[in-house]
């Protein structure tokens, strides 16, 4: 109840800083509109020339495309932005205004992942839902509640997932200040837009259980679609569990090495 | 022109740049990953069949070489000029014994060899893994270099002339991304321009972007014949000159304009 009251007042905060320029509302409908066009463009290129490429129809790599919209709008609303204020261009452990945050009678990971909210996410949120609902449409089946369960089963993994090595990138910073780890995610995050299987065999493997880029938009797809294998469902679970506990706990490690960078 | 005055600021800017290199490791591997993505999916589609008359090898090789000639012609300048008009940075440049123009050009220079230290060993590698397919021509050859400096000098002046806007508007970066996004789209990246369907087949011949990454590539690759590369060429030339007008019409007038933030 606390966390919630307190998670309710970082986003009043946020909301508060981010419309004091108006002009911020139509940049983030800009970027949204051209995410969602550059996206669906592409595929219209692709599938122009293809019918299905290893399985994957139109439609289901719409729901894929979908779920990678939708992820990205997530991890734009608060732990991206939450974790840049750390780790990213003068970020805290840069300066060491990180002191204060830990001074704070607050667990440092809560307020280090939900501190800052970018509102304007919510724009993508939309065509991310608009996405999936038109492609579950297209995939032209009576949406089953068993499918449906699988796949908000595999999206919350693959949100769990996408935290989990966000907070783990972000940790390495207290080893080796200076060196931007999240920016070696932000470029392997882009694979995702396309299923695993459309990468050649070795990547695909790096991509599907060194760093699950690829597992998090694959498996939820493949749920809607209704080829995802219960194995698979369970497995992504409980790498995701596996993850996220690993990460807190190397998070933890992380901040006894922190040693202040104020003078 | 002032030359020992350019090449002295060309001398410090390049050890600036080369000071914090892994900064700049980390911003062209971000840079590479959309191309790459594209290289493994449109090779994964063409593995069995030709694709619009290109084989799984001339995808490579038309991708390999979009990464070095994207690198190559990327202006990361243009995100630095707004900066500094919006933050006043500009008011010290200005106090120089030479014009501003200098110091952008040098670190775009300087930029472009920095970038190089890092793109050409991993296309090199990549070339080793992926085993690429190219029947150059000797008009292609002899074509190249003029069109690959005529892509850069556009694409720096285009995206030199929409910074320039920040003399009017502050947030007028958000034009860059716009425009990075209509590069995305029809300069080659998501598609060889020859597979993109109608509409945006005919935008992409006309419009400036093509000519600021695509054409160089496909002259290399041997998709045109000599009238073609040189009707291409002409165009080429045509958006450079507008580019250049507009440029130094712009910044005359913003300059007028310019009044300093800060000290």
């Amino acid at each position: 109840m606390y966390y919630l009251r307190l998670i309710a007042t970082f986003i009043r905060i946020s909301i508060q800083e981010e419309t004091a320029y108006s002009l911020n509302f139509f940049i983030g409908l800009l970027s949204a509109l051209l995410n969602l066009g550059t996206g669906l463009l592409g595929l219209l290129v692709l599938f122009s020339q293809v019918n299905s490429v290893r399985g994957w129809t139109f439609s289901s790599t719409l729901a894929l495309l979908g779920v990678y919209i939708l992820l990205g709008a997530l991890r734009g609303l608060f732990i991206g932005p939450s974790l840049n204020a750390l780790v990213g261009l003068d970020g805290e452990v840069w300066t060491g205004r990180f002191d204060f945050t830990l001074l704070r009678p607050l667990n440092a990971q809560v307020m280090a992942s939900l501190r800052h909210w970018r509102l304007f996410s919510l724009f993508d949120l939309l065509t991310g839902v608009g996405v999936l609902s038109l492609a579950i449409i297209r995939l032209q089946q009576a949406l089953e509640v068993l499918h449906l369960l699988k796949f908000l089963i595999a999206l919350g993994a693959a949100i769990t997932i996408l935290y989990a090595i966000l907070l783990f990138f972000s940790a390495l910073l207290f080893w080796s200040p200076g060196f931007l780890f999240t920016w070696i995610f932000d470029g392997l995050f882009q694979m995702a837009r396309y299923p695993v299987g459309l990468y050649p065999g070795w990547l695909g493997l790096v991509l599907t259980w060194i760093i699950p880029v690829g597992l998090m938009t694959t498996i939820p797809a493949q749920a809607l679609n209704g080829t995802l294998s219960s194995g698979l469902l369970v497995s992504s679970a409980v790498l995701a569990v596996l993850l996220f506990v690993g990460a807190t706990a190397f998070f933890q490690v992380g901040l006894r090495h922190y040693t202040s960078a104020s003078s | 022109m002032n030359w020992p005055a350019f090449v002295a600021m060309l001398k410090t800017t390049w050890q600036i740049w080369l000071q914090s290199r892994s900064f700049f490791f980390l911003l062209a591997f971000g840079w590479m990953i959309p191309p790459l993505v594209y290289l493994f999916v449109w090779s994964t589609v063409a593995s069995d069949h030709t694709i619009g008359g290109m084989t799984q090898g001339e995808f490579i090789s038309y991708y390999l070489l979009l990464i070095l000639v994207n690198q190559l012609t990327y202006s990361q300048t243009n995100w630095t000029v707004g900066d500094s008009i919006r933050n006043g940075g500009l008011s010290l440049d200005l106090l120089r014994p030479v014009p501003p123009f200098y110091g952008t050009l040098a670190s775009e220079l300087a930029g472009k060899v920095v970038y190089m230290l890092f793109v050409v060993p991993v296309v090199l590698l990549l070339a080793l893994i992926l085993h690429p397919v190219l029947h150059p021509t000797l008009p292609g050859m002899l074509f190249f270099l003029p069109s690959l400096m005529l892509a850069w000098l556009l694409r720096f002046l285009w995206g030199y002339w929409l910074a320039l806007l920040a003399f009017w508007a502050t947030r007028a970066d958000a034009l860059l991304a716009l425009q990075d996004s209509l590069i995305f789209l029809l300069a080659g990246q998501v598609a060889p321009v020859a597979l993109l369907p109608g509409p945006l087949h005919t935008s992409a011949a006309l419009l400036p972007f093509r000519y600021m990454l695509g054409f160089p590539v496909e002259v290399l690759i041997g998709h045109l014949n000599t009238t073609e590369m040189i009707s291409s060429l002409l165009l080429q030339a045509c958006w450079l000159l507008f580019a250049l007008g507009l440029s130094m019409l712009l910044w005359r007038a913003g300059l007028r304009r310019y009044t300093a933030v800060g000290g």
